[in-house]
């Protein structure tokens, strides 16, 4: 109980797992992201909102270091990531963050558990320990029987299984995730997304989730609407 | 909006668009000229011969009476160091008129010559009794419209009639025109067509595929629309019509300075004007009609399935398994060669037999490329070996077909380096050599052999030389079972250092020497009134393959037709020997069996060049075509590997996997090409009778040189494929 209560406060205290403050983001005379707020913490689940061209994308973009900021910090848990190397920052993306996109992205030539395997490979890891670490992923999403097959075999909600697989498998602290049901009907779509938050909630991940369905929103934690690169409204939701 | 406006559009608009017609009106250009290149080979010798047909022995009209000839002429070949300078000696014999050769403004007198620029130089920087009083005084120059290339060295050299020998030959004319089929060369111009051509359209093809995922879905996209077959098929005619005419203009422009380079490739012991190896106007416009025909043909065949179905493009369906029947195809070709070979092997039939192989090596390839990625998709230890082994076990078709080229090349490039230096080494010099290699020897008639003797010593002293000349006659030994000897007349001691033998093996008295039963009789030639040799005479064997007969046993009243003149050379002074030898004889043929193997090396060292100078044109060719589908393959995937930079892999991570990835099968495609080729010359080789152990030469490696460039460039292009991708925003398309 005291042992609850003592993590319990520690997490309030910690550093927010990312959080950005007054970023700008600007495409030549356009402003993409007018000085945009944002913290999430571990365990968390925030779903951004937006019409299209809001700067939804952007800011995912930002947070992560895949986009320079032009003005604003960005922070993973607590230490400035936006002034290191683009060496640095890719280290981070690598060990720190997963990403999951609007379309699987996997490569046609190989199977489910080598697409799931391939970013541990690139990054150094040995066949044995990468396809071992792909199989119980695709196993955690309800992949059991599909290891072999090539993504031209499988349904898109099985392929989007297959990229939160790659994105999670070497257990991210915190999951981008752009539109991740956008070609997906809405029955599925919600599936996938409660996947993704319950594997979140269970590795104690931060997630933030691009959406324009409020229905998947509301199952987040919060949500956060943005309107011409302003955040609009913060809702709790949870 | 017709085909071709709309075309005009697309290339302006979209740089891919751009980048792929630029890469295709280059393969194209590359494919004009090496077709038109190899179209003129043919001709090439006919011009040349033609040029030169003067200077050809077997060319010249002949007058029946010696007496009623306006002119004797003799050829020969002479030597300086390891160069050969041609040689026509003419003595005038003021009957009758004489038009001048081409190239020559006036003949020499007795005494004097004209000479080729090249070989003035050459005199001009040697020391005369090395080469110039060869020639006599130089009074003029032969102009290139005689010559064979101007580099030639050749000599135009005035006679007395007196001393022309009886084997001068009596012409009416010099000769200006030559028929001359050169089957070496017509077939090196055939297997040089296909091994050539092909990659140029594996390079035309898969700079097209660079667009090809674009294009299908635009025109995918057009057919939704509602746009007919014979719509979309003008569409894709009119985009790539327009890279290709450029491509076969630029072509046929740069064919000039090709040739100007080709020129520099000798065939023949020479190279050539560049002239020679334009090809006739016919075929040049033939060429340059049929080409575009073809390209587009290509094209339009590979687009088919988004013609017909607009959404057949997007579906992948799975790939049947190819059956190891395929493998079958090369032993059932080798089998064809080797019936083809065994029936008699004209060009035709080779060329057709080399041709089953080719085919079938479009046959198995496939298989191997499958099989090949089977074996990595199972033992991959990285994510380059993976990726490699996926591709090629996913699509083997289109990845054989992509390495198809730099296959074949170096296929045919290994079987033939493995078969040249196998067939020519069959015919190399006289089998068993009687003289030494080096001794230096001319034919002259018996009766003027004393004279040219006396001429060569009396050079040979003055250049302070201590050789001496040594006559040989030439004779027939009959033994007592009248079995025939050829045999040479002369002095055992005198003549023992020509055959590279010490003198000591000659016997105190005089013997014959050589002849295995007992010898009975002497002939001046085969089938003649027999002079019987003494009784009982003295018989010994010498280390080597000759009959010798001394002179002292000559029967009284026995008449030599025929001599030969011969110095004993040390290397060092072969240069003044030959001097004294040609200017003694009046421009006789001085001849070793050093020059007949060095002659017979020339062909083979010309051979080989061309072949790899083949080789490594077209794995250039393929070396790009690797390279544009490398970058197509990477442009292809951008999305993926975009997510992959973006979720933190370093790009340079990915660009050596890339790297890897696109140099693996390329490497294995040479290599397994390089050693098919190189089997299947051995197995052709020991199918010919009695040829010698197979020769493996450093050449064998020039294969392995084109897998290596092949392999560069190929991957080269990773990198900066992937930055470009890298630039892109991540939600394109
Ligand atoms: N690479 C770029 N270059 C120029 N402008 C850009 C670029 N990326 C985004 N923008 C602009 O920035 C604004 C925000 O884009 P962003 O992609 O973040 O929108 P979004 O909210 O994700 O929209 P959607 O819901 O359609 O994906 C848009 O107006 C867009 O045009
Ligand atoms: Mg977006």
């Amino acid at each position: 109980m005291v042992a609850d209560q003592r993590s319990m406060v520690q997490e309030v205290l910690a550093p927010p797992a990312i959080s950005g403050r007054h970023l700008v983001k600007n495409y030549g005379p356009h402003r993409a992201l007018a000085g945009v707020d944002i913290d999430v913490r571990r365990g968390e689940a925030v779903a951004i909102v937006g019409p299209s061209g809001s700067g939804k994308s952007t800011l995912l973009h930002v947070l992560a270091g895949i986009v320079p900021a032009d003005a604003g910090e960005v922070c993973l848990a607590g230490s400035r990531i936006d002034e290191l190397s683009e060496a640095r920052r890719s280290e981070l993306r690598r060990s720190e963050f997963g990403f999951v996109f609007q379309q699987g992205m996997l490569v046609d030539e190989l199977t489910a558990e080598e697409n799931v395997a391939l970013p541990m490979l690139l990054g150094g890891t040995s066949r044995a320990e990468a396809m071992q670490a792909a199989r119980y992923w695709l196993d955690r999403l309800g992949l059991a029987g599909r290891h072999r097959s090539m993504p031209g075999e499988l349904s898109g909600g099985q392929a989007q299984r297959v990229a939160i697989a790659r994105a999670l498998a070497h257990r991210p602290t915190v999951v981008f995730a752009d539109e991740p049901t956008g070609q997906l009907d809405s029955r599925t779509g919600a599936e996938i997304m409660d996947v993704l938050l319950e594997i979140c909630a269970e590795t104690n991940a931060a997630i933030l989730v691009v959406t324009h369905d409020q229905e998947l929103a509301s199952r987040a934690t919060r949500s956060i609407r943005i309107r011409d690169g302003r955040i609009e409204s913060a809702v709790l939701t949870a | 909006m017709n085909a071709l406006s709309i075309a005009f559009r697309v290339l302006r608009v979209d740089r891919r668009t751009r980048t792929s017609a630029f890469l295709t009106a280059v393969g194209v250009a590359v494919a004009t000229s090496l077709v038109l290149l190899l179209l003129g080979l043919p001709y090439a010798v006919d011009a040349r011969e033609e040029r030169v047909a003067w200077q050809n022995k077997a060319e010249q009209t002949l007058v029946d009476q010696r007496q009623d000839a306006p002119a004797l002429i003799k050829i020969s070949t002479d030597r300086f160091g390891d160069q050969e300078i041609g040689r026509l000696d003419v003595a005038l014999t003021g009957k009758g008129r004489l038009d001048l050769p081409p190239g020559v403004t006036r003949l020499p007198g007795p005494g004097e010559s004209l000479v080729s620029p090249a070989l003035a130089e050459l005199i001009d920087k040697q020391p005369a009794s090395s080469l110039g009083e060869r020639f006599g005084k130089v009074v003029g120059y032969i102009g290139s419209a005689g010559l064979r290339h101007d580099d030639q060295l050749f000599a135009l050299v005035g006679q007395r009639v007196e001393d022309m020998g009886e084997d001068a030959l009596p012409i009416s004319d010099f000769t200006t025109s030559a028929y001359y089929t050169d089957y070496d060369l017509e077939l090196l111009a055939g297997v040089g067509l296909v091994v050539l051509l092909v990659p140029s359209l594996v390079l035309v093809a898969s700079a097209a595929r660079l667009t090809a995922t674009r294009r299908e879905r635009r025109l995918a996209a057009f057919r939704l629309a509602g746009a007919t077959p014979q719509q979309v098929m003008a569409m894709v005619v009119a985009e790539l019509a327009i890279p290709t005419v450029v491509g076969v203009v630029l072509g046929a422009a740069v064919n000039p300075l090709v040739r100007m380079w080709a020129s520099e490739v000798p065939w023949d012991g020479s190279e050539w004007h560049p002239s020679d190896l334009a090809a006739p106007t016919e075929l040049v416009v033939g060429a340059v009609v049929c080409l575009p025909l073809l390209v587009i043909g290509a094209a339009v065949f590979g687009l088919r399935r988004v013609v017909i179905t607009p959404l057949g493009a997007m579906q992948r369906t799975p790939t049947k398994p190819l059956s190891w029947l395929r493998v079958l195809a090369l032993p059932a070709a080798l089998a064809v060669f080797v019936v083809a070979a065994q029936l008699g092997a004209g060009n035709m039939v080779v060329l057709g037999a080399l041709a089953t192989l080719i085919g079938s090596a479009t046959v198995v390839g496939p298989w191997v490329t499958a099989a090949v990625g089977r074996f990595l998709v199972k033992a991959w230890r990285g994510p380059a070996g993976l990726l490699a082994g996926r591709r090629l076990h996913t699509d083997p078709k289109a990845a054989y077909r992509a390495s198809s080229g730099v296959v074949l090349a170096v296929f045919v490039g290994a079987m033939a380096l493995t078969l040249l230096p196998t067939l020519e080494s069959t015919d190399f010099g006289p089998p068993e050599p009687t003289f030494a290699p080096s001794t230096l020897r001319l034919n002259a008639t018996a009766d003027q052999a004393d004279k040219v003797v006396e001429r060569i010593d009396d050079r040979l002293t003055r250049y302070g030389q201590q050789e001496r000349a040594v006559r040989l006659d030439n004779a027939v030994v009959n033994d007592a079972n009248g079995a025939p000897y050829p045999a040479y007349i002369g002095d055992c001691k005198e003549a023992a250092p020509l055959f590279g033998l010490s003198p000591q093996v000659c016997l105190d008295q005089p013997a014959v020497y050589g002849v295995g039963g007992t010898p009975v009789s002497l002939d001046a030639e085969y089938d003649q009134s027999t002079f019987p040799l003494p009784k009982g005479v003295a018989t010994a064997d010498l280390p080597r393959p000759v009959v010798l007969v001394d002179r002292e046993l000559v029967p009284e009243g026995f008449k030599a037709t025929a001599s030969l003149v011969a110095v004993a050379t040390s290397d060092t002074d072969t240069d003044l020997i030959r001097t004294a030898m040609v200017a003694g004889s009046a421009g006789a043929e001085v001849f070793s069996d050093v020059d007949m193997v060095a002659s017979g090396t020339d062909r083979l060292d010309e051979l080989r060049r061309i072949t790899a100078i083949g080789i490594v044109i077209a794995g250039l060719l393929a070396g790009c075509s690797a390279a544009i589908a490398t970058a197509g393959a990477v442009m292809d995937r951008r999305r993926t590997f975009g997510a992959l930079i973006a979720a933190g892999t370093q790009v340079p991570v990915l660009a050596r996997t890339l790297r890897v990835e696109a140099a693996l099968p390329a490497i294995i495609a040479t290599v397994g090409a390089g050693v098919t080729g190189t089997i299947v010359g051995v197995v052709l080789v020991s199918l010919i009778e009695n040829a010698p152990a197979v020769v493996l030469t450093p050449w064998l490696l020039a294969p392995v040189v084109v897998g290596v460039i092949v392999a560069v460039l190929a991957g080269s292009v990773c990198g900066p494929a992937l930055r470009r991708v890298r630039q892109e925003p991540l939600s394109d398309e």
